[in-house]
C-alpha cells in the first residue's frame, strides 16, 4: 500500500461524525448550563458594536491599515479623475485638471500621441470656456476681468489646436526619415523638389507646419540626410518602414498632394469661424464648431 | 500555510461576541468544531459514550476559560479548543488508571457514529477503513496517534498542529512521516496475515 492509498483511507474517516440526536440534546443542555454563568442572547445593535469596535482593532493592525490606505489611494485617484474631468475653467479644481492633462502628455512617448492628446485637450479647454461665457449668470459686468482672461485663454487654446493640428499633419512625412535615417525628430530636414527641378530646398519642419505652400510640391517627399544612400532607402522603404497611418498619408502625398494638408487647413478654417462665432458672442455655435474639428481629427 | 487574513479577522470577531457572553456565538462555535473534536476525542479513547461526555466537557470548559483569561492574540479558537481536548483527554486517563490497549469498542457494540449523506458503496468502503484503523490505531504510539487523527483524518495544516502541540513545524513534519510509516509498516503486516 502506499503512502497515498493509506492517506485516502484516513481521510475517508473525516465524515464520521456524533449523532444528531446526540447533537441536539448535548446541545440544549450546554445553553442550559452557560444560561447559568450568565451567557445572554445579545440584542443585535451590540453585536454590530462589538463587531465594529473588533473591526476597528483589526484596522490599527499594519498589514490591514496599509491595505485600507492603498484602496483608499486607488478608489481616491479614480474618482478624483472623474471629478478634475468635470472641472469647469471657473472651477478652483481647474488647474489640477490642466496640470493632470499636461502630465498625461508628457508621459505620452509617441509624438502623434502626444499631439492628438494636445488638440484633444485644448479643444475641449476651448469648448469649456465657451460654455461658461454662454453662462449668463458668470457673463456680468461683476465678473468683467475673469470673462477678460477667458477670452484670452480661448484665443490661446484655438492657437494651441492649430499648431498641434499643423504637427499632426507634417508628422507622417517627418516620422519615416528619421526613423530610417536616425537622426531626432525635431532636427529633421525636409528636402522638397521645386517644380522647377532646380536643386533641393531645405526647410525645417517648423516651416512645413506654418508653410502652406508646402502643398504645392508634386513630387514625393524625400528626407535629405548626411548619408546620401539613405535618403534613397527612405524613400523607397517609407511604405514599408512606417506604420498604417503614416503610410496612407504618404500615398496620398505621392497621389494627392494635397490631401495631407487638406484636414490642417479645413480644421484652420473652423477654427477661425469657431473664433469668429466667440468674438460675436455666439458661444454656442463656437462650441458646435470646435465639435466639428474633434471629428475631423478623429 | 499562514492563517488567512479574513479567518483570523473573523475569529477575532467572534471571540470578541464569547467575551461577551453571546449565546448565539457559542452556538456557532459548537456547530461548527464539535463534529471534529468529537471524533478527536473518539479515535484517542476509543469509547463512544466517554468520547460524548469528553466533548461537552470539552466545549463548557472553553466557554470558561474565554470568560476568566484575557485572550487579546488567540491563536484561533479551533486550537484553543484543541488544547482543552488535549488536556482533558489526559485528565480523562489519570482518573481512568490507563491508557487506551483496547481496540476502539468491540463488535458486539458497534460505534454509532454515521454519514448519513454516503450511498451504500461509500459506507462499505468507510466501514472496511473503519474496521482496520480500529485494529492498527490503539497499536501506534500516542505522540503518533495523535499526530495522524489531526492531519489525516481531521485536516489541520502542520501550523495549526505545530501551535497545539507547543513544537515546530519542522518537527511536526518529522513525526508526522515517522506516525505514517509505522501506521502503514502495521498496515502491512496486517495484509500479510
Amino acid at each position: 500500500m502506499t503512502d497515498q492509498e493509506l492517506i485516502a483511507k484516513l481521510n475517508s474517516l473525516k465524515k464520521l461524525g456524533p449523532d444528531k440526536n446526540w447533537l441536539e440534546s448535548n446541545r440544549a443542555l450546554l445553553l442550559s448550563q452557560i444560561s447559568n454563568s450568565g451567557a445572554v442572547d445579545l440584542p443585535a445593535w451590540k453585536i454590530f458594536l462589538i463587531d465594529f469596535s473588533s473591526s476597528m482593532k483589526a484596522i490599527s493592525q499594519p498589514a490591514y491599515a496599509l491595505g485600507i490606505f492603498v484602496m483608499l489611494l486607488l478608489s481616491g485617484s479614480l474618482f478624483s479623475q472623474q471629478i478634475l474631468a468635470k472641472a469647469k475653467p471657473n472651477d478652483s479644481l481647474y488647474i489640477a485638471r490642466v496640470i493632470s492633462e499636461k502630465v498625461k502628455i508628457n508621459t505620452t512617448f509617441n509624438p502623434e500621441e502626444r499631439d492628438k492628446l494636445a488638440v484633444q485637450f485644448a479643444s475641449e479647454h476651448a469648448q469649456d470656456i465657451s460654455a461658461v461665457l454662454a453662462d449668463p449668470a458668470f457673463n456680468t459686468e461683476a465678473n468683467k476681468d475673469q470673462v477678460a482672461k477667458l477670452n484670452d485663454s480661448f484665443k490661446q487654446e484655438v492657437n494651441t489646436v492649430k499648431n498641434h493640428i499643423g504637427r499632426l499633419a507634417a508628422a507622417p512625412k517627418a516620422a519615416p526619415a528619421s526613423a530610417v535615417a536616425g537622426t531626432n525628430t525635431d532636427d529633421v530636414m525636409i528636402a522638397e523638389n521645386s517644380k522647377d527641378e532646380q536643386g533641393i530646398k531645405l526647410m525645417e519642419k517648423s516651416d512645413i507646419a506654418l508653410a502652406p505652400d508646402v502643398k504645392e510640391a508634386t513630387g514625393t517627399v524625400k528626407s535629405l540626410v548626411e548619408k546620401a544612400s539613405v535618403k534613397d532607402e527612405a524613400t523607397s522603404t517609407d511604405k514599408t518602414t512606417v506604420d498604417e497611418g503614416a503610410t496612407t498619408s504618404l500615398e496620398k502625398a505621392s497621389s494627392t498632394p494635397d490631401a495631407a494638408v487638406n484636414n490642417p487647413s479645413a480644421a484652420d478654417k473652423i477654427l477661425d469661424e469657431a473664433t469668429q462665432l466667440f468674438n460675436q458672442k455666439d458661444y454656442t455655435k463656437a462650441v458646435d464648431k470646435l465639435k466639428e474639428v474633434d471629428e475631423i481629427i478623429k | 500555510m499562514a492563517l488567512n487574513p479574513i479567518k483570523k479577522f473573523k475569529n477575532k470577531q467572534i471571540l470578541s461576541r464569547l467575551k461577551n457572553r453571546d449565546k448565539q456565538a457559542f452556538i456557532k462555535i459548537y456547530d461548527e468544531n464539535v463534529a471534529e473534536i468529537h471524533r478527536f476525542v473518539y479515535f484517542k479513547i476509543g469509547k463512544r459514550e466517554e468520547a460524548n461526555d469528553l466533548t461537552s466537557i470539552i466545549f463548557l470548559k472553553t466557554w470558561n476559560y474565554i470568560q476568566n483569561k484575557t485572550l487579546e492574540d488567540a491563536k484561533t479558537l479551533r486550537s484553543l479548543l484543541y488544547k482543552i481536548a488535549r488536556t482533558s483527554i489526559i485528565d480523562y486517563y489519570r482518573e481512568t488508571g490507563n491508557k487506551i490497549t483496547v481496540s476502539l469498542d468491540n463488535e458486539e457494540r458497534p460505534i454509532d457514529v454515521i454519514d448519513e449523506a454516503q450511498s451504500p458503496s461509500e459506507r462499505l468502503d468507510q466501514e472496511a477503513n473503519l474496521s482496520l484503523i480500529k485494529k492498527l490505531m490503539p497499536k501506534l504510539k500516542e505522540e503518533y496517534r495523535e499526530l495522524i487523527i489531526m492531519k489525516f483524518i481531521n485536516d489541520l495544516s502542520i501550523e495549526e498542529i505545530a501551535d497545539i502541540s507547543g513544537k515546530s513545524n519542522g518537527s511536526i513534519r518529522v513525526t508526522l512521516h515517522r506516525a505514517l510509516s509505522a501506521l502503514k509498516e502495521l498496515v502491512e503486516k496486517e495484509g500479510k496475515l
